[in-house]
């Protein structure tokens, strides 16, 4: 792509003797929009802080064009965030909110270079009136914060981030609050947005369908370290583990061995595949997606199973086949009856073989994260909305 | 079944009629009667001679409200600042001292301002008088602090601070931290994030301080009369020498309660107003 | 940077704490002085602990308070929890209403609201009064008492009606808090609505609760002002006795009462406040042994245990608030209100333990403050001891009862020169007290030359070391003896002559303040030079400052005799008497006189003095202060008893007196 805007060298982080940071480097592009990926925990959250200069990391260093910015606080860094609350000032209205950081800036004075002066009224109220418009939000300008929705109060913080004009522009899981609808509406609408001003986005979130929407890069993370980074694509077809195959997608992750280059074993067959540049019998884990299988006659099949369950999920049938006692789930347009006795057949390039890692065998049968949206219960329900 | 929630209330709502309402009633009536039950005016044609005290109290009472919010403030911030730890010792600490009745803390300053007082004996020993009078001529054997304005303002800001402590400590600590992170985001340096987020967020605290201390302070009559010597009254004296005092007179004391009364919530009514506009007024 | 910016905040935060605590220091370290001075430390001595616990006038109170403190806070716990609820499910205008009246005792000034409730109670009184005489009139199944009086329990409602607010306060925004499904859910889950009110609101707002609580518990037991205008007669908190004591001297025994309670306040905090600390450090549940408490009780056992419980608590809570309102009515009592320091206390007991009445001892500051608190209702005493001219205007208007002398027979004792003098000429209404004179008392250390003339009092070469009486009457006599004109003038001219010499000396800043029992400590203390004061007490200042002298001026001053007196329709008659009987006798003279140094009117006692003393101190009396105590007759030539005045001039003082207060 472009070139390198930000680089985190070497950056660790230990919250009462936990380390939430392990020896993390990343670098990011300009104009990128990256998202950090993970569950609740896995430090993407203190990454985006120490970027954006609310924490000071352990050790480690942040370059921001090169130059270090460990030191430099928030308020100097052309960085702007949006939070994950929103964070919108109740004291203030909504063009107050938008126009708080223009207020703030100072620039050299056109008479008097030496002297540095305020941004003069007009040029605020245009600016903010743009940027309202560019969120939609034209006419909203006197509202009290707090009389908005949810929706509106997400496009006002983007607007009181982006007015400011930084390069690059913090994210911290601002859909979160919102309702699915909503929530897929403002995710077109992030891209849009990005890809309208073009500056760097760095999105936080736990979610992975957002993740594979909006990004031009994917950081997987876990437990203070990164398991992968890489496009949407790659992320989702090539997981380098267990984890990271389980947690983008749903996925069937079954312990296999290498036969030999671009052959594995599962359940003692061999299936062709792809991969390649493993030792020979060498155990592996392979995953397999549950749209890369093919249903067909039992006497076709590479492997025969019993249908346990079958769930209609609108656009396909989620069945759950019992092999041997593993069960599998396919996500097919075909209708099995539960009992039936079918076989499947996967191509070789929907399977996937990855090095055992320490994620090995913690995600038995097709479980995806459940816990995911854990975080969304924390939302505070409004208050004194059901009177009067 | 689930029964009526609000019938709880009942109650307390006639207690309140009874204890709260009826003896306001009762000074309102008061104050507008003679001392045989008939209804008269002359109470408040008398408020005139009266207007000195008023502007008196309020005075004090509005020097000791300013130095309570200039010491209180910055306290409550500095201590929302503090470690968890820290600042539950001092949240104790600052309301132990209640527990110690306040007539006698009062009575304490009393030792340590008199003229032969604490204080005066500590400047003398360490020569501080003798240098005073060395340096502009005078002859003083003390500082006169007792029997002054300022020793009454002393008691009150001793007596009251926590009143203002308190609740601007409350809503400082309650406030979203990240709306200083925001702050700091959108390029504020702390002085900004002070003035524009943290002190407008915390001006319902300090409005309530300040009524806290006010009102306490504009009508406290042992203080004055233990610090201030008497010589200048208050309205609290003023009203009390009319019910329990040297000079029975109820009708007249009734009229100037409620004459301090009706100052008192006109003052808090437009202080909330310019509270309302000062928010406006940081807008701009 | 950041490490200083640390260290000034915590120096600031030092700064207030010294403030603070520098005086509450000084109180606590010098409960523990020998002496019984408060600024000067002469040694180590546990003594005031000792007699605070022997000093019943101060252990009454501490009692006093600290039942009505847990009373108030119990109920007004329990009220206003219910009454946060109730206000919580209210639509929300009826609620601001509510919340708007609820707040008013929170931000009325506490006088007004003192005053309010004392207004109230008094003419709710009057009005049961006459209601009850008419109801036990038509029946005869239920006796009304038809004389209610200021006493605990309008102490404990205006406690509890303060205290409810602050309850309020701290419980509400906890209900708002809680999720409005909760209690649903309970249901839901099967709880009946009051299991749901037990189970899930009151754990959800305990918190709430407690420091509502914690609040008005510390307000009640900081509280004097209300106290001040509601508790009446019979009882006095700790605040309204210190408030008694520091017109005069506080003694350190309050100092030692206060550094008890201090502490173990303080004491009590620490504890809580590690406990939480440690639970919370642990992770544990924040509050182990209520959580233990409420898990045993969620047995069927405990259950049955808890309801027990509770009936134990309720019929508990009931049968103290009747014996308290009991044991008033079942001891015989007498509320005695008099001077400060105008007794010898152990006489108190004496009486107590020969008769086993129990004696409620107030004290009044002036004549003119007795007489407000007569007016007001809220003093109903049995004996008053007013100076002679406002028992004249107190027969006037009809408050005394005659006395039944076939009951007091020490009267006999009483020296004929003070019978029937012109406050009571036909003997139907009073036994004297103690008589004296008023004088000038000044610092020789401060003045030169003898002061021998009132003019002192009004000369600015003293100014700020005058204190001139803070009651009407003594303080326009000092003047109206220094102008040579009869104490007991109703001359209009005469009385503004005297009063523009007050007024004047005061704009130019002769007087240091305007004082009645402070003087004690102010002279004493040398902290002023000059005072007019009544005679005996002079002697008593003397004991604690040598350079003092006093002296009757030349032109001439007040003669003053205080007498006991029985109000009218005194619910105490009878023991009144018999407070009365034994006040008179020559012994409780004796001591009466040792203690206060005012003159006896008691013949033997007047004459046995000198010998009582020369057995008592080992010494002989100074004849200079026998004549102090019991001025000769050459000096009571020159002095003028008070006479009560005719109503137009009182009212006169009063506007006169209030102008130069402005």
């Amino acid at each position: 792509m472009s070139k390198e805007l930000i680089r985190l060298r070497d950056l660790c982080m230990a919250y009462d003797d936990e380390l939430v940071l392990d020896h993390l480097n990343l670098y990011i592009n300009d104009k990128e929009f990256l998202t950090l990926l993970g569950p609740s925990g896995c430090g993407k959250t203190t990454t985006l802080r120490i970027i954006g200069g609310f924490t000071t990391p352990g050790s480690g260093d942040v370059l921001f064009d090169g130059v270090r910015i460990n030191d430099v606080p928030p308020y100097k860094r052309q960085i702007n965030t949006v939070f994950q609350k929103y964070a919108l000032f109740p004291h203030l209205n909504v063009f107050e909110n938008v126009a708080f950081g223009l207020r703030m800036q100072r620039r050299p004075d056109p008479a008097d270079p030496k002297r540095r002066s305020k941004l003069p009224e007009e040029e605020i109220r245009q600016r903010v009136l743009e940027m309202l418009e560019a969120v939609s939000l034209k006419g909203f300008e006197n509202r009290r914060t707090d009389a908005l929705s949810g929706g509106q109060q997400q496009r006002v913080a983007i607007a009181r981030a982006l007015v400011n004009r930084p390069k690059v522009l913090l994210l911290d899981e601002p859909l979160g609050a919102l309702d699915l609808k909503l929530r897929k509406d403002m995710q077109i609408e992030l891209k849009r947005i990005q890809q309208q001003v073009g500056i760097t986005f760095i999105y936080v979130t736990h979610d992975q369908e957002e993740a594979l929407t909006m990004s031009d890069t994917i950081v997987v993370m876990d437990k203070g370290s990164i398991q992968q980074i890489g496009t949407p694509e790659d992320i989702y077809n090539e997981p380098k583990n267990a984890f990271v195959a389980d947690f983008i997608g749903e996925s069937n992750i079954i312990d296999g061995v290498m036969v030999r280059d671009k052959l594995v074993q599962m359940y003692g067959r061999q299936f062709p595949c792809l991969d390649g540049g493993f030792a020979e019998n060498e155990p592996v884990d392979v995953v397999i997606r549950p749209e890369d299988i093919d249903i067909v006659p039992v006497e076709q099949g590479q492997l025969t199973g019993t249908v346990t369950n079958v769930t209609f999920k609108g656009m396909q049938y989620d069945i759950i086949v019992d092999f041997r006692g593993f069960k599998w789930l396919i996500q097919t347009t075909d209708h099995s009856p539960v009992g039936a006795r079918i076989g499947i057949k996967i191509d070789p390039d929907g399977i996937h073989v990855m090095k055992k890692s320490r994620y090995s065998g913690l995600y038995g049968d097709y479980s995806s994260f459940s816990d995911e949206y854990d975080e969304l219960d924390t939302v505070e329900p409004e208050e004194g909305g059901d009177e009067a | 079944m689930k029964p009526k929630l609000s019938r709880f209330a009942i109650p307390y709502v006639v207690w309140m009629a009874l204890f709260v309402v009826a003896p306001i009633v009762l000074v309102v009536v008061y104050a507008f009667s003679n001392d045989l039950g008939g209804f008269t005016l002359e109470n408040f044609s008398r408020m005139g001679t009266y207007a000195v005290v008023f502007g008196r109290s309020f005075k004090l009472a509005l020097i000791a409200t300013f130095i309570c919010l200039l010491i209180g403030y910055p306290v409550s911030y500095v201590m929302s600042k503090e470690g968890e730890k820290f600042q539950r010792a001092a949240m104790v600490l600052i309301m132990l001292p209640m527990w110690i009745n306040f007539l006698l803390r009062t009575y304490s300053w009393m030792s340590i301002l008199e003229n032969n007082g604490l204080l005066n004996q500590v400047f003398q020993r360490i020569g501080l008088i003798r240098l005073y009078n060395g340096l502009f001529g005078t002859s003083l054997e003390y500082f006169p602090m007792m029997n002054t304005q300022g020793a009454v303002v002393l008691g009150m800001v001793y007596n009251y601070l926590p009143f203002m402590i308190l609740p601007i400590y409350s809503v400082i600590v309650k406030l979203d931290g990240s709306l200083v992170e925001a702050a700091r985001d959108l390029g504020a340096d702390s002085l900004n994030v002070f003035r524009r987020v943290i002190l407008p967020l915390s001006l319902p605290g300090v409005l309530s301080g300040i009524t806290m201390v006010f009102v306490p302070s504009v009508s406290t009559f042992a203080i004055s009369k233990m610090l201030g010597g008497g010589t200048e009254l208050l309205l609290g004296d003023l009203i009390e020498q009319q019910f329990l005092g040297g000079a029975y007179n109820p009708q007249l004391g009734a009229a100037i309660s409620l004459v301090m009364m009706v100052i008192v919530v006109v003052c808090m009514v437009v202080m909330n107003r310019f509270g309302e506009g000062e928010e406006q007024a940081v807008i701009l | 940077m950041k490490r200083q910016n640390r260290l000034g905040s915590r120096a600031l935060m030092a700064l207030v704490f010294l403030f603070l605590y520098a005086p509450i220091l000084l109180l606590i370290v010098f409960s523990f002085n020998k002496g019984n001075s408060n600024i000067v430390w002469t040694g180590f001595s546990l003594d005031w602990y000792r007699s605070l616990f022997q000093n019943r006038l101060i252990m009454r109170s501490v009692y006093t308070t600290l039942l009505v403190s847990l009373l108030a806070t119990a109920i007004s716990t329990a009220a206003g929890t219910f009454a946060a609820i109730g206000f919580y499910s209210l639509r929300r205008r009826s609620r601001a209403a509510l919340n708007t009246v609820n707040s008013i005792p929170m931000m009325n000034a506490d006088i007004v609201t003192g005053v309010a409730m004392c207004l109230f109670f008094v003419a709710f009184f009057s009005f049961w009064g006459d209601f009850s005489v008419w109801f036990n009139s038509v029946q005869s199944v239920v006796v009304l008492p038809e004389r209610l009086t200021l006493g605990f329990g309008t102490l404990l409602i205006a406690h509890v009606t303060f205290d409810i607010p602050y309850v309020i306060l701290s419980v509400g925004p906890k209900l708002r808090q809680m999720d409005k499904n909760l209690v649903d859910a309970a249901q839901d889950l099967g709880c009946t609505w009051m299991q749901a009110f037990w189970k899930v609101i009151l754990p959800e707002i305990k918190p709430g609760i407690a420091s509502g609580a914690l609040t008005a518990f510390t307000m009640s037991v900081d509280d004097f002002i209300i106290s001040y205008f509601t508790a009446g007669s019979s009882s006095s908190t700790l605040a309204m006795t210190i408030y008694g004591m520091t017109k005069k001297r506080v003694t350190p025994e309050i100092n030692a009462v206060s550094t008890l309670l201090f502490v173990t306040v303080l004491v009590l905090l620490v504890i809580v406040n590690l406990r939480e600390a440690r639970a919370e450090r642990t992770g544990e549940e924040r509050r182990p042994v209520s959580q233990k408490l409420t898990r045993m009780l969620d047995t069927p056992k405990g259950r049955i245990f808890r309801r027990g419980a509770a009936v134990v608590l309720a019929a508990s809570f009931l049968i103290v608030v009747v014996l308290l309102t009991g044991a008033t009515n079942a001891q015989p009592v007498v509320n005695v209100c008099s001077w400060g320091e105008y007794i010898d206390e152990d006489l108190i007991t004496r009486f107590e333990e020969e008769t086993g009445i129990i004696v409620n001892y107030q004290t009044a500051e002036s004549n003119e403050a007795l007489y407000s608190l007569l007016k007001s209702g809220a003093g109903d005493y049995d004996v008053i001891v007013p100076s002679d001219y406002m028992i004249s205007q107190l027969i006037e208007e009809g408050m005394l009862a005659e006395l039944d002398y076939g009951q007091i027979p020490n009267y006999t004792l009483i020296s004929e020169r003070f019978k029937g003098l012109t406050y009571d000429p036909q003997e139907r209404y009073t036994v004297p007290y103690a008589w004296g004179t008023v004088g000038i008392i000044y610092n020789t250390a401060k003045v030169e030359g003898p002061i021998t003339s009132w003019s002192a009092m009004f000369d600015e070469k003293y100014a700020g070391n005058v204190l001139m009486f803070r009651n009407s009457r003594d303080a326009m006599a000092t003047a109206l003896s220094y102008l040579g004109y009869s104490l007991n003038t109703v001359d209009e001219t005469e009385l503004r002559e005297a009063f523009q010499l007050l007024k004047d000396a005061k704009s130019r800043g002769v007087y240091q303040s305007f004082v009645m029992d402070e003087i004690f400590q102010k002279l004493e203390g040398g902290n002023a030079a000059i005072g007019a004061y009544y005679a005996g007490d002079y002697l008593t200042m003397l004991e604690n400052n040598e350079d003092l002298a006093f002296v009757v001026p030349e032109e001439g001053s007040n003669w003053f005799m205080d007498a006991m007196c029985v109000l009218k329709d005194a619910p105490h008659y009878e023991e009144a008497l018999a407070w009365i009987n034994f006040i008179a006798s020559t012994e409780a003279n004796l001591a009466n006189m040792d203690y206060l140094w005012y003159a006896s009117p008691n013949q033997e006692a007047l004459e046995q003095y000198p010998a009582y003393y020369e057995e008592l101190y080992e010494e002989p009396l100074d004849q200079e202060a026998y004549d102090i105590i019991a001025a000769p007759e050459e000096v009571l030539e020159r002095c003028e008893a008070y006479l009560v005045l005719p109503l137009e001039t009182r009212k006169l003082y009063n506007e006169l007196w209030t102008e130069l207060g402005i």
